[in-house]
């Protein structure tokens, strides 16, 4: 039977949006045949062999899936370090037997395309560690997921689900994520100014809540 | 202060291309007037960011976590020209440089304002300083650099460096002419104010 390993990158330890859009396409890729299974960055380089067991997994799969946020216009450092440690452990390969590789960033801010250059240097990494790159799905506006399963994050999520149904039915055929996921995948969540409101009103409500509202401002380092 | 350079070393143990990059970099910005200063981060100890926003909504502007991205944060919003030399990993930063700029989010607001038509979080602080960054890597890669380039590009207007620089040193390449490179570099990014 074929395997799928889905990396997460998310270094939150409980839901997370990475978590849902990446738990989503394996479940989509089980239904077309392709057994899942999943490791957490976080896990992997806390446990002792954790990085060894990764490269095992990765090289027991035929497709490896990274889901992660958008930190800083790329890859969380903790995903950043297991990639290096999977390239060194291949150094010079040949993508002959290799698993296929699809990445799926999603950001906070509401456009898809800045999450651009996170997918170049998961393709990057793709090259240079000789893994055939399968494609890439940016999501913006991935705050308004918040870790919910998709199935049941209602009608907001139609376009992500679509997208993930579409790859899920590409990738299992053995082709690249199709150009009509990737558009479903970055159209906006909700209107830009809505989708604004409510990000800033969520910084004012949490700030309530830790009593610091009047403090949001402050600036400890000048 | 204003005409401080902050350099940010995040060679990892062992990367004999970047650590002398490093070092070449800071007599280089020293001649251009900067008064410049190293961190090696692979010797500092800095958890990787959790992405909890306690650093926007519990403990504004700073982490809860007291290690040393608490202090890396603080020199850099403090300089005038804050400096990131990496091995290009992927077309992007090595682990060591990117845990350290994972943490410095709380330099800026959690707030929305909308740049060139794009959404990006508000400045924190009145003045941010320039950015440069130096990718290190081996042999001729126009995509690899392209990639390098538009990263730091992208940093700069998150972090609103109101001037940035960006380029990868030839790691094989003769002294004199990674020397000529890195002047160049320090050129585009200019001089202390």
């Amino acid at each position: 039977m074929r395997r799928a390993l889905l990396l997460l990158g998310s270094p939150k330890a409980g839901a997370s949006t990475s978590g849902s859009l990446g738990t989503y396409l394996l479940l989509r890729l089980g239904e077309h045949g392709l057994e899942g299974g999943q490791r957490r960055v976080g896990e992997v380089l806390r446990a002792p062999g954790g990085l060894d067991e990764l490269a095992e997994a990765v090289e027991r799969a035929d497709l490896l899936v990274l889901s992660f946020p958008l930190y800083v216009d790329s890859l969380p450092a903790p995903m950043i370090r297991c990639l290096e440690a999977l390239a060194a452990r291949r150094p010079g390969s040949s993508s002959e037997g290799a698993p296929r590789f699809v990445a799926i960033v999603n950001s906070g801010f509401p456009e898809a395309s800045q999450c651009d250059t996170a997918l170049e240097i998961c393709r990057r990494f793709a090259f240079e560690a000789g893994f055939p790159w399968a494609g890439g799905l940016a999501l913006g506006g991935g705050a308004a997921v918040d870790g919910r399963p998709l199935e049941r994050a209602g009608g907001m999520v139609r376009n992500v689900r679509a997208a993930l149904d579409l790859a899920a039915e590409a990738l299992a055929r053995g082709e690249p994520v199709p150009e009509e996921a990737v558009r479903l995948m970055a159209r906006p969540l909700a209107p830009r100014w809505f989708y604004l409101f409510m990000g800033n009103l969520r910084w004012k409500r949490a700030a309530r809540k830790h009593g610091t509202l009047r403090r949001l401002h402050d600036r400890p380092y000048l | 202060m204003a005409d401080e350079a902050y350099v940010l070393d995040g060679a990892r143990e062992g990367d004999s291309a970047a650590e002398p990059v490093a070092g070449e970099l800071l007599r280089r910005l020293g001649d251009a007037g900067w008064r410049a200063e190293a961190v090696r981060l692979r010797e500092v100890e800095i958890a990787p960011c959790i992405g909890c926003f306690g650093c926007w909504t519990k403990t504004p502007g700073r982490c809860f976590r007291d290690d040393g991205a608490a202090e890396v944060a603080r020199r850099a919003i403090r300089s005038g020209l804050l400096v990131y030399v990496t091995s290009v990993t992927f077309g992007g930063y090595a682990s060591p440089l990117k845990k350290a700029l994972d943490r410095m989010i709380c330099l800026v607001s959690p707030f929305f304002q909308v740049v060139d038509g794009e959404v990006h979080h508000r400045p924190r602080y009145p003045r941010y300083p320039r950015l440069l960054g130096v990718g290190v890597a081996e042999g001729e890669d126009g995509e690899r650099d392209r990639v390098f380039e538009t990263l730091v590009h992208r940093n700069a207007i998150n972090l609103h460096a109101q001037r940035w620089a960006a380029g990868v040193v030839r790691s094989d390449a003769p002294e004199d002419r990674r020397r000529v490179r890195l002047d160049e570099l320090v050129r585009r990014v200019g001089g202390p104010p």
